[in-house]
Parts: C-alpha cells; structure tokens; sequence
C-alpha cells in the first residue's frame, strides 16, 4: 500500500482536488451535480482529455508538443471541407486525418530524436507552419457544418451515457495498456528519467520517441474532429485554447515537465478538474480572467506539492546525495 | 629547473598565440548567428528588388517601429535563454503592462511617468517572483512561468475585458519623434544595444552567460544561483513591461489578449539569432536579427502580392533552417575536436 | 607554527566512514605529498580544504585560525585553492574569463576590464612559464589536457598561499606533467604551500619534500620524502593486506575466443587497440586514468563510434548502438563508468531498473506479465543479496554498493555472456567489493568471459588473468603471471613519460 502511495501520491491528490471541487462547486450552485450538468461536464472534459493524451506521453517521455492547436485545427478544417456534412465520406476521412495527425507527430519525432532540436522549437515550427498553411488553404473562409455522425459522437449519448465519454474510456483504456501493461510504457518512462540511462540498457530511444509525437498528433487530429461535432463547426482558432489545457492537465495529473513520472489516469483527473473550475467560477459569478487566475493558482500549486521542497521523491533522493 | 625555460606545447598543430586564429572553428561557433544575418541579407534583398526605396532611413525607421515590441520582449528572453531557462510569463506582462497603460495613463506627463514606472516595476515583480520560485521551491521555469502567465493574464481581463482604453495623444507621439533623421525607435534599438554590451561585460552579465554554460562550475566557483535567477527573471519582466509601454505607443490602447502573441515569437527570435536553448550562448545582437527577419518577412508577403497567411509558414520555415543550421555546426564543431 | 594544522577530521557520507580522524600538517615553502591507495581518503580531506564538502569533526587551522570555508570562493579568500580533477571549467568562458571569474577586475562603467585582464593572465603565464594558450580561446574547444592546465592556471590567479594539486598530471602528457613539477617547485620556493597529490610514485619521489599516508580513511605516517624507502611507503599504503578481500584466483579460461578485437580505433583516444578475450577469463585493463580505457570500452558496447574489427564467440559483428550489444547471450553488456548518469533510472524502482533491459521478455500477447517480472526480479535480489526493503524502493535510493548490484543484475538478465566492467568496485564498499570480485570470478568459472577496468591497481593484480595496461590510447603491454604486479602495470603505465 505505502508503495502504491509513494508511487501515485501526486495523481490521488489530483483525484481528491477534483472530488473537493464537485463538492465546493455544489455548494455554491446547487444544480451543479444534477445529471445533465455532470454530463455537460464530462463531455467539455473528455475534448481536454483527448487532445492531452499525446501530450501526456510526450510529456512523460521528456519533452512536448506544443504543435497541437494547429494540427487539430487542421484535421477539424480539413474534415469538414471533405465531408462537406455527409456521414458517408467519414469512413476514410477520419483515418486520413488520423493518419494525417500521425504524420505530423512524425515529422515533430525525427526533428527531436534524430536531428537534436529542441521539442520546444520543433513543434513550435510544425504549429506556425500548420497555421500558415490552412490559413492559405481555406483563405480564412467558413467551413460546412460538421456531418451529423461526428455531431452524435460529440453530443449525442447511449442511453444516459455521452457517447464521447465512451470514447474517452475506450482510450483511456488504450493508454493504460501502453503505459502500465506494455514494453512501451517501461521504455517510455526510461527514456523520460534519462535518455542516456534508457540507451545504455538497450532501450530503443529512437523508436520511443517518435512514437510519442506521433500518439500525439493523432490524439490532436481525433480530439480536433470530435470538436467540431460539438460546436457545429470548424473554425480558425479552434484549438489554440487546447495547448494551454493540455499541458496544465497534464501538470495537474501529476507528471513532472522534466519527464519519466506521470500517468494518464492522472491526466484525467486534471482534465475534469479543469473543466470543473470552468463551471465553478460562473457559478460564484466570475469573470473568465478569474478563471486564468485561478488556473495559474492551481498550476503552482500542484507542481509546488510535487516538489523536492515539499518532501516529493525528488527531495528524497536530494537529502540522501548530500549527507 | 631547466624545464621552465622550455615551453611545451600541447597538441603541436594549434598553435593559438602565434598564427592566426582558426577560421574554421570560429565560423562554426558563429554559424547560428551567421545563418541569421544571412537570411536576412537576403529576404532584405529581394524586399528590395521588388519595392523601390527600401534601402532609406524613412524605411529602417518604419521596420524598427515594426520590430520593437517583439524585440524588447525577446530581450529579456534572451537574458534567460542564456542563463538557461525560459519564461513564458513575458506574455502576461505586456497584456497587463498595456492594460494598465490604457486605463491608468492620465494626460499629463506626470501620471503618465508614475504609472510608467509602475508597470516597470510590476514587470520587475513578476519576474523575481518566478525566480524566486525557481530557485526556492526548485520548480521548472516552463510550468511556473506558465503559471504566472495565466494568472496575469487572467488580471488583464479583470482590468481591461475587451480592447481598449486610451493613451494621450502625445504618448502615441512619442513612436514618431524623430532626432538626426532617425525615428525613436531606432535610439531605442540602439539604446539597447548599448546596454546589452555593456551589460554582458559587467561581471553580472560574465557570471550568468557562465551559470547557463554549467551550472555546477559557476556554484563552485561563487555563483549565488537564487540571485542570479531572481535578476535574469527580474529583468525579463522589466523587458517585457517595457515592450508593453512601447506598444502602447503604436496602438494607443490596451489589449488583455496581446501579450500571447510575443510569448513563443520572442523565443522563436532569439533561436533563429543563435541564442543556444540550453544556455551559455548567444547575444542581443543575434535576437534583433532574429526579430526584424520575423517582422520584414511580413513585408516581403505584402511585395510578393501572396497571402498573408504564407508569413507564418515562412515564419516556421525560417525557425526550422535557423535551428538545424546551429545543430549541424554543433556536430562539425565536436567532430573536428575529435 | 605549522600553515595548514589538520587535527582529526571526520567525514562521514551516510553509513560510510570516509575520513576517521586525520591528523596532517604542513609548512609554507614546502611540497606535501598525500599518498594512500584510491579511497584512502585524500580526495575526501581536500574536498574539504577546497570548501566544496564540510567537515563532521575536529579541525583545521591556517595560519594558526580556524578554517570552516563555506564554499570554494570562501577557501580561496582565505588563500586555498584547489585543482580537482573533476574540472570546474565554465565550457563557454573565454580561458581568461574562467582563471579571473568572480575576480574581475572592473572599469568605473562596472564592467570587466579585458585590457587587465589579459595583461594579468599573460603575465602570469611568463611567470611560470605555462605552456601556449590563446587566452581568448573558449574552453570548450580546449583539449582535456589543456582544460588540465587551465584549472591550475585558475587556481594561481587568486594568488594562493596553498595550492592543492590532485592528480594534476594524470591527463598530461609527458612534457606537460614534467612542467607541472617544475611549477610545483617553483610555487613552493616563493614561499607557498603545495599539497601534492598523484599515483605516480616517482613524480612523488622526485618533488615532494615530506609525505603523508593515508590508509582507510585514516593518516598512518607522515616522513620527509628523503628519509624513507619506496618498500617502506608501499607497506604503509597498504597496511596489512586484506587478502581475503580478494577470491581464490583459479584457472577458468578455455582456450575459446570469446571477444576479438582486432585494430579497433575510436576518435583521438583509442588507437589501434587488438587484444582477444576467452572464456572464462577475466581479462584487466589498467593504464593512467584518460589514456582511452573509456573510449574502448564504450566503443565495444557500441556507445562511442569506432574503426575495426570486432569478432563475438567467432563471428564478426558491427555494433553500433547499446542496443546492438545487448543481443541476449551471444551480446555483450557494460558495467558502465557513471552509475548516476548512465547506469541507473535512479527514481524508478528496482524492479523496473533490474528488468528495462529484457521487459519484452515477460511480455504475452503484448501485455506485460507482472507475476513473471515480480519472480526473476526476487532471484535476481536474492541472487545478488541487494539489500532493498522491497523491490519497489527507488534505485536512487540505495547505498552505492546496493546501486552496483542492481546495475550487474540488470546486466546479468540480459544473459549476454561477455561482461565489460568499467571500475565496477568504485565508490563501493569494502564488503561488497568482496561480494563482486567473488561474482567476477563465479561468472567466469560459468563461462563467462569478463574484460574488466579498474582504477585500482590492487583489483587488477588480485582479480584479473591478465592485464592489458593501456597509454596513449594504445595497448603498451600485456601482464601475466608474475609480471601481472602493481609494479609492473604502474611501470607499463608510465614508462614513457619516466624515461622522458
């Protein structure tokens, strides 16, 4: 038990900061934990999640991908323009634009692991060029609206359930398995502690790597598709909130930006917290610059309990160096 | 002891007193800030091929004018890129730093002087703030700043929901004073310069180029760490206000918004200048060349009679060349010590 | 009145005692030599004089006043500096910048004067006749030799009343090392102290005016260098051998090839090296710290790239990356130099440390089977008695010896039957150092075939079958039988620069 909780102290706390915020926003707005509501919740939060499940690989495994408000922009753009609202065409648009996503995340891998530019720049570039890119396709005009399919993926439900949050789970799951049951994960979280150790046991770095810019774009692609279900359409933009969430999810879930630590099951949890400050603050009649503050609040606190200062694994280790 | 007399030499081919310095190895330490200059030579060159009266002071004073708010920001990132860190919070000051200009500024100069210090020294603030985190909690510059980013930006909204306010007239002047030909900010630019070359020669500016080259080696040898990131971040703020109240004379207004847009920019323009992400290198010099050929490509969209979205994706292009260029020389430099 | 008074200093790191009461001191004008197999203590005593570790216990006096520096700028403002051999070079400062950081002297506008600079650091170079260096030379592009030579430059320019100097020519080449004691001289006949400290017993010989021996953490004798025999210091470095430290050497090679190796060259450091390692056989390589024992032995894993022939049980193979090495049993595996930075996921478990390197093998159908993991990891902590409370403790966590194991146990799952051992005992203890020479000799009675540096001569003779000694990059001997001697390899190692 103890090394469970040495082990995922950070993500428990995550999940407990979520638990007290449903409460605390309960209080204040009592409709709050009415089942709609909570299913609003979980739709709003399973976009953030989504779309920071690459980043939470990436993240893990050391560096980040700053390129995803443009690539899902991009696959929501591009997806609606082919579909142009019919159902029929989503069955090879979404694996290209899928695909597409990959392809990105591929183009992110080889720049960072094969030619040593820095993630920050790398993906950084990918973005600007992405938004440049559409920008000249689309010449900034309105796309169609989203195809009914995609809308019911969105904001349609099974039963009491949102469809979406099945998906989520589905891939929740999914990252699970390659975190904690597969090889990968374990190459994953020892190429993100040190990539020089990582390599010296055999660990294939390369591969690693490139693998997680590539979840990442496709997550980005997915994530990007599913939104314009939920707000009809595809417009410039869409993403750019996305980088902020993604990376503060993450944050929240527990990982350290350094790498090797973190887990996606803490993601979610940053992800609904998240999303549950955004209806917590309107429900204390809030400003959205509020919200920032509060955000920012949360990021410093969160990343404050996981340091060495406040007794975290690092400290640890850090007091056992210097005696 | 007769050996002293004898001067032995190491390794007999470098012979760094005598002959002249090595040419190949001094371009591959420049290559980064050589690519840059470079670049801009030529995007310059065909900008004025295609448009007449390029080559014109009315032009450098306008490029400058273009240029400055991205530069001042990218200043203070320079200052923390070589000190080996990175501070996102730059775009939260210049929102706030703008807000505040907008709605605080009263028409005489002496409001305007006290207000305009305030904002300096709420930029200061931010700034040590996040390198006192830094250093005391021992927390990654990337969340933190992060984190001070949002909550400022967050203030912004509060103070200024939408874009707007107003500056006084003579304020927004003050961007198009001109002395010897030369608008303002081309003294600012070179203001800048000035101090950045006087401010890597004190020993502040030797002891933080050293502490992002090795950490370790500059604690050893009395590098207080907690002071120097509470200054480098101190300072990035400061740029960062100033970038804000030298935007408020262009738009004369505030905008809460504004200041995510010179974030990544201001780290893209020290990058393509060859200002190193892992710190110990780079100078001003390299981040001004980096930011006028992230705005004069703007420029060269408008002559080209393309889109204006291709400037992005020259923007990326660019950052892309800049950063494999440093990473190729970086692997010639270690292959030929070898 | 004696300069520098060391009167029973203690240090402790964790568990380990690593200085037990020293008692040392020394005279202005003089060469002290420290003298004391690796680990006796003396790097442990000047990290503490250099201010870069505090002392537990007792004290130390300069100039008959306490000394306590809190840092190295406070020891040198009291006069002491230090050459460490772990370098303390800004890579991207200037060599004037690095002799004179912190001490610039400044222009009225605060800035550093480069003029003074330069005139300072050129004057000091005449003075002690310093081998040619561009001053405006950026330090990263220095060779380790001429970073060598940096430091002591550094170490002058506070104009020290005592200069430490530890192993200061242990990276130079012959000519070099020979005007590091003629400054040493120099340094002492103006009237300054030099602590001297170097493996090359005739340097010491021939420079020292008094020594000091440490042994276990402690200070054994002290004598001027004149009034005692080589025979007499050996005996007092080593004290009464701990034989049993060492296993019983019994002859396990076969005359199978395991590991050849023929004219292998790795960048400056590594040249033409060929050598052939059977079966069964622990084969040393000793030499002088820096002549390109770990340039080879990277090279072999694939980690440094490298020119030549390599054959494995027979078959000619090109390894290119760690990963290409770590083939299973017919691979081969590295103990490597850093355990920190190279060797272990230090906040992962010891589980996940043991087994990144064969998780694939617990793999079914993709998924990875826990119960199989959590068994070979028991075996593998029994196996190796790595004291751990549970296999789930962070690896960063254990004591230097335990981290050792677990660094050997992820090798030894691997099963790859060709072990490279870069100075696997370092910074372990006594008893664990016990344990590991058993296992080397265990594995090679199984047939394993084991190439095994250390920087300990002691290990070598005691351990290995043969010895190749290295210099220069290249193999200047190979050592068996009676010629396998402390002395021999030392002779091997420094022949050259002795006779220049």
């Amino acid at each position: 038990m103890s090394a469970f909780w040495a082990r995922n102290r950070l993500i428990v706390l995550a999940y407990a900061a979520m638990l007290v915020l449903l409460l605390v926003t309960s209080l204040f707005s009592p409709g709050f934990l009415a089942e709609s509501n909570l299913r609003s919740v979980l739709v709003l939060a399973a976009f953030v999640g989504i779309v920071a499940l690459g980043q939470t690989f990436v993240i893990i495994g050391g560096g980040i991908d700053l390129s995803l408000p443009w690539v899902l922009n991009c696959a929501a753009i591009l997806m609606t323009l082919l579909a142009n609202g019919q159902n029929g065409p989503l069955l090879w648009i979404m694996p290209l634009m899928v695909a597409a996503g990959a392809g990105i995340g591929v183009i992110n891998g080889v720049g960072v692991a094969m030619f040593g530019v820095p993630p920050i720049i790398m993906t950084l570039a990918t973005n600007v060029i992405l938004q440049g890119l559409i920008l000249v396709y689309t010449g900034g005009a309105p796309t169609p609206s989203a195809p009914p399919l995609i809308q019911f993926l969105a904001v349609g439900r099974l039963g009491p359930v949102p469809v979406i949050a099945l998906i989520w789970a589905a891939l929740a799951v999914a990252a699970w398995v390659l975190l904690s049951k597969a090889a990968f994960g374990r190459y994953l979280y020892a190429l993100g502690t040190s990539r020089t150790v990582a390599e010296f046991s055999g660990v294939p770095t390369l591969r690693t790597m490139l693998l997680t810019y590539t979840i990442s774009g496709a997550a980005a692609a997915f994530g990007g598709m599913l939104l314009t279900g939920y707000s009809g359409q595809a417009y410039l933009g869409m993403g750019d909130p996305y980088l902020f969430t993604s990376i503060a999810a993450v944050a929240i879930g527990g990982a350290s930006i350094l790498g090797g630590s973190g887990h996606y099951i803490g993601t979610i949890a940053g992800a609904l917290v998240l999303t549950i400050l955004g209806g917590l603050l309107p429900a204390l009649r809030l400003s959205s610059g509020a919200l920032l503050i509060v955000y920012g609040i949360v990021i410093l606190l969160t990343v404050a309990v996981g340091s060495e200062t406040f007794g975290g694994l690092g400290g640890l280790l850090l007091r056992r160096r210097r005696d | 002891m007769t050996s002293l007399a004898a001067q032995p030499e190491i390794d007999a081919p470098r012979s760094p007193n005598g002959g002249g310095p090595d040419i190949r190895a001094f371009l591959l330490d420049r290559a980064p800030f050589l690519v840059a200059c470079v670049m801009l030579a030529v995007i310059v060159g065909i900008y004025g091929t295609l448009q007449r009266d390029v080559f014109t002071l009315d032009e450098l004073n306008l490029d400058t004018a273009a240029t400055l708010t991205l530069l001042l920001a990218a200043t203070g990132q320079t200052i923390i890129l070589i000190r080996g860190g990175i501070d996102l919070s730059i775009g939260g000051v210049v929102s706030f730093g703008t807000v505040i200009a907008a709605t605080h500024f009263g028409d005489d100069a002496g409001s305007v002087i006290l207000w305009s210090l305030i904002v300096l020294a709420i930029g200061f603030g931010v700034g040590a703030v996040n390198g006192l985190l830094i250093s005391v909690l021992k927390l990654q510059p990337f969340l933190i700043t992060l984190a001070t980013w949002s909550i400022l930006s967050g203030a912004s909204l509060i103070v200024l929901p939408t874009d707007g306010g107003q500056v006084p007239a003579w304020w927004q002047g003050l961007g198009g004073a001109y002395w010897l030909g030369l608008a303002s900010p081309v003294w600012l630019l070179i203001a800048l310069l000035v101090f950045w070359y006087w401010f890597r020669a004190t020993r502040l500016g030797v002891a933080i180029k050293a502490t992002g080259s090795n950490e370790r080696s500059a604690f050893l040898s009395g590098v207080s760490l907690t002071r120097i990131n509470l200054i480098t971040y101190g300072l990035s703020g400061l740029f960062a206000a100033a970038a804000a109240l030298y935007l408020t004379t262009q738009t004369g207004a505030g905008s809460p918004t504004i200041g995510k847009d010179y974030i990544l920019p201001s780290v893209a323009a020290a990058v393509i200048g060859g200002v190193s992400l892992f710190g110990g290198r780079g100078s001003l010099a390299g981040t001004a060349v980096g930011a006028f050929i992230l705005t004069i490509i703007g420029n060269l969209v408008f002559v080209l009679h393309i889109s204006s979205y291709w400037q992005p994706v020259a923007q990326g292009v660019i950052l892309l060349v800049a950063v494999l260029a440093s990473a190729f020389a970086e692997k010639a430099a270690r292959a030929q010590e070898q | 009145m004696d300069l520098l008074e060391v009167s029973g200093v203690t240090k402790r790191y964790g568990g380990i005692v690593a200085l037990g009461g020293v008692d040392f001191s020394a005279r202005a004008g003089e060469v002290h030599a420290l003298l004391g197999e690796n680990g006796a203590g003396k790097s442990t005593l000047i990290q503490i004089l250099a201010g870069a570790v505090r002392h537990d216990g007792g004290s130390i006096r300069v100039d008959g006043a306490d000394y306590a520096p809190a840092n190295p700028d406070a020891a040198r403002a009291r006069g002491i500096a230090a050459v460490f051999q772990e370098l303390s070079l800004v890579p991207d400062l200037t060599v004037e910048q690095n002799m004179w950081f912190r001490r610039e002297a400044l222009s009225p506008l605060r800035t550093v004067r480069g003029g003074v600079m330069r005139e300072k650091t050129l004057a000091l170079f005449k003075r002690y006749g310093f081998p040619s260096l561009a001053p405006d030379q950026e330090v990263r592009r220095l060779t380790l030799a001429e970073r060598q030579i940096v430091e002591i430059a550094k170490g002058l320019a506070s104009d020290p009343k005592i200069l430490i100097l530890d192993e200061a020519t242990s990276t130079l080449p012959a000519r070099e090392a020979e005007w590091v004691l003629a400054l040493t001289r120099q340094l002492a006949n103006e009237g300054r102290l030099v602590v001297f400290i170097s493996h090359r017993m005739g340097e010491v010989r021939h420079i020292a005016d008094r020594l000091t021996i440490f042994r276990n953490g402690q200070t054994v004798a002290a004598h001027p260098a004149n009034a005692v025999s080589d025979d007499e210091i050996v005996a007092q470095m080593l004290g009464r051998k701990l034989d049993r430290l060492y296993p019983e050497r019994v002859e396990t090679a076969t005359p199978r090839i395991a590991l050849r190796v023929k004219d292998l060259s790795a960048g400056k450091r590594v040249r033409n090296v060929s050598f052939a390692l059977r079966e069964g056989e622990v084969l040393g390589v000793g030499g002088l710290q820096g002549h390109g024992q770990r340039e080879l032995f990277q090279a072999l894993f694939g980690a440094a790239r490298a020119r030549g022939a390599v054959e494995v049980w027979g078959k000619p193979v090109a390894i290119n990356s760690p990963r290409q090495a770590l083939t299973g049993r017919d691979g081969l595996a590295l103990v490597p130099e850093d355990r920190r930075g190279q060797g272990l996921l230090l906040t992962k478990s010891v589980r996940e440390n043991l087994t990144i390197a064969v998780i694939r093998r617990f793999a079914e159908w993709g998924l990875l089977s826990r119960t199989k993991e959590a068994a070979l990891v028991k075996e593998m902590v029994d196996f190796l008695r790595i004291k751990t409370s549970t296999p789930e403790q962070p690896a960063g966590t254990l004591s230097g010896g335990n981290q050792q194991k677990v660094i050997f146990g992820k090798m030894l799952l691997t099963q790859a039957r060709i072990l490279l051992l870069y100075d696997p005992t370092r910074g372990v203890d006594v008893g664990t150092k016990g344990e590991i020479f058993q296992l080397m000799r265990d594995l090679a009675r199984e047939g394993y075939a084991i190439l095994f540096y250390s920087s300990d001569l002691p290990e070598l003779v005691h351990v290995a079958d043969r010895v190749l000694v290295m210099r220069n990059g290249e193999i200047a001997a190979t050592l068996e039988g009676e010629a396998n001697s402390e002395e021999g390899i030392l002779r091997a190692a420094v022949f050259e620069s002795q006779a220049a």
